[in-house]
């Protein structure tokens, strides 16, 4: 069953954002967005904590109103038709506790009635989602035994009980071991195969890079970059030689590195530079730190990623970035 | 949009569903409430058994069945800050937030969160009714009696459950709710639940004839004491509801008022 809407469409792409505005007082959380995610696409929504993701999300899914600006999700208004909008909408938020005193399958039946859900299909429906997460086998246990990884899963079985149109996942896999990671993708990789719309907000860049189409980069509640991640990556152009120097040296460091490219931000300790021409010139870069008596501890070239594309649009990396658990 | 009535309704029985099975599965969280009442009944009857033959103090056998109208009262007290305080959880842990993101009836995640600790309220009744009875407590009302007592928990415990949930939807925090509780016993021990008004003098007096908790807890009283009357029908069952009227007009007001503010 995909759901279908008490009042009118007016856009067929599922996400549309104009000039979407959120103020908590004097705070700009979101400062004019603009998107469109089309049919079938896995969006990706990209940037630190405190960027603007979730108050973003939290509009399109009808849990903020804008301060200004529109928002159509599976073509229905989210301020004016925001019942039709829920009804056609699975989320998964990263905030939203999940009732430890009942049970898995306690949890799916009370979705099911809040999304109107008929009793004797709803039995079945619950079964199926339960297979699908692979959560049968706790179905009955209440959900505070359950693990985090377990607990994401199930939160996803809930979004999905009303085979919506559109998916929002808000920071899916964040506090998940590497497996329980790897699993969530691929059933996101799945649900998108068999033609949901999905919208996942994200602070791993392997997460953007591994599941979306096409992803954001919001900061400061702006959009900075918006594209294919290797359309994105191939923006920022030649690679990033890193290097790692003493702190006493590191001045005279920038001086010669600056001779070869561009200096780029990097994590506190590390210095960096577009390395133009690429991996050929790095003897020549090792040649001139040894003419200026440099003693390079560690030295690595990196090819672009969506960390440079983030740096690049924001003047910095991705805060937590490198503490981001790695997937397989 | 105007919602269907019998969809506020499924969603309400599933509300109520959920809220219920919380309770009872929380025995740390029943126990307290059945015990403790009973406890100070027991004290009570130990201590004050002397002071029913005060001038000023109905005609009856025993202290115990003087003061079962208070006990009923004052465990229904106990227990119906559950409601609200678990309204608060969910706004603290994201569960509202879950079910705001659902199609689901505004009215019914209220009412439904409402709808345990009620039920929750009438069952203490019920309990204190039967473990008092082989003490020798009797209601003179008979079964309209007993059956008004327990619907009597359930009224207020909706009541005042539905005033708390306005702290609730203020604050977002259980902590809160659980801070207004003292509250709730002060105006207990300031009305008529373990003494009668007639034995009262002063400004204990004054306050306790302007308490609305003496006037439920007599409306139970004479049904336990003196039998049916149209008074006694009333006080036991109309102050409650009208109270949970005006609670629940301020809790839908509240509701607006924080779902207007996101």
């Amino acid at each position: 069953m995909r759901c279908i809407g008490k009042t009118e469409r007016v856009n067929n792409a599922p996400i549309v954002a104009e000039q979407l505005v959120r103020h908590f007082g004097e705070v700009k959380a979101v400062d004019g967005i603009n998107l469109t995610v089309n049919q079938g696409e896995i969006f990706g929504f990209l940037g630190p904590n405190g960027a603007g993701k979730s108050t973003a999300v939290r509009m399109l899914t009808t849990l903020l109103r804008p301060t200004s600006g529109t928002a159509r999700v599976a073509g229905f208004d989210v301020v004016k038709q925001a019942d039709d909008v829920r009804r056609n909408i699975g989320v998964a938020l990263q905030d939203a506790a999940i009732d430890p005193l009942m049970t898995g399958f306690e949890l799916l039946e009370l979705q099911a009635v809040l999304y109107g859900i008929p009793a004797n299909k709803m039995k079945q429906r619950a079964d199926d989602l339960l297979e699908r997460v692979g959560l049968t086998a706790a179905a009955d246990r209440r959900v505070g035994t359950y693990s985090g990884g377990m607990r994401r899963r199930l939160d996803l079985a809930l979004s999905l009980i009303h085979q919506p149109v559109v998916l929002f996942l808000d920071e899916p896999t964040t506090g998940l071991d590497p497996m329980s990671r790897l699993t969530l993708w691929e059933e996101v990789r799945r649900l998108n195969r068999e033609g949901t719309t999905v919208m996942l907000t994200t602070q791993y860049l392997e997460e953007a890079d591994q599941l979306a189409d096409r992803i954001a980069i919001i900061d400061h509640g702006r959009i900075v970059r918006e594209g294919k991640p290797a359309d994105l990556k191939r923006t920022v152009g030649d690679p990033t030689l890193l290097i790692n120097v003493s702190r006493a040296q590191t001045d005279s460091a920038k001086t010669v590195l600056a001779r070869f490219g561009e200096l780029r931000p990097t994590a506190e300790g590390t210095l960096g530079v577009g390395l133009k021409g690429g991996a050929e010139r790095v003897a020549e870069v090792v040649r001139a730190l040894d003419e200026a008596k440099i003693v390079v501890e560690h030295l690595e070239l990196s090819q672009p990623s969506l960390d440079d594309v983030f740096a690049e649009a924001t003047g910095h990396r991705l805060e937590g970035a490198e503490n981001a658990p790695q997937a397989g | 949009m105007r919602r269907r009535p019998a969809e506020t309704a499924r969603h309400l029985v599933a509300l109520s569903r959920r809220s219920t099975l919380a309770i009872f599965r929380q025995p740390a969280l029943v126990g307290p409430s059945l015990i403790f009442p009973l406890f100070f009944a027991a004290l009570g009857s130990s201590a004050f058994s002397r002071a029913i033959s005060l001038p000023g103090f109905p005609q009856v056998d025993s202290y115990l069945q003087f003061t079962l109208a208070g006990t009923v009262t004052q465990g229904v007290l106990f227990g119906s800050v559950t409601g609200a305080a678990a309204l608060a959880t969910d706004i603290q842990d994201g569960f509202f937030d879950r079910l705001l993101a659902a199609p689901a009836s505004r009215t019914a995640i209220l009412f439904g969160r409402l709808a345990g600790s009620s039920l929750f309220g009438a069952m203490q009744a019920l309990v204190f009714l039967l473990v008092l009875l082989p003490f020798g407590v009797v209601v003179q009302a008979g079964l309209l009696g007993y059956v008004s007592i327990v619907v009597a928990g359930f009224l207020t415990a909706f009541a005042v459950g539905a005033l708390m949930s306005v702290v609730a939807l203020k604050t977002g925090s259980a902590e809160a709710v659980q801070g207004t509780f003292p509250v709730l016993f002060i105006l207990l021990f300031l009305s008529s639940a373990f003494f009668p008004r007639e034995t009262m003098s002063g400004v204990y007096r004054r306050i306790a004839d302007a308490n609305p908790i003496s006037y439920m807890v007599e409306g139970q009283r004479w049904l336990t004491i003196d039998g049916v009357s149209l008074t006694a029908m009333l006080q036991t069952l109309a102050i409650p509801a009208g109270i949970a009227v005006l609670t629940t007009a301020l809790a839908l007001r509240q509701l607006s008022a924080r779902l207007r503010a996101r």
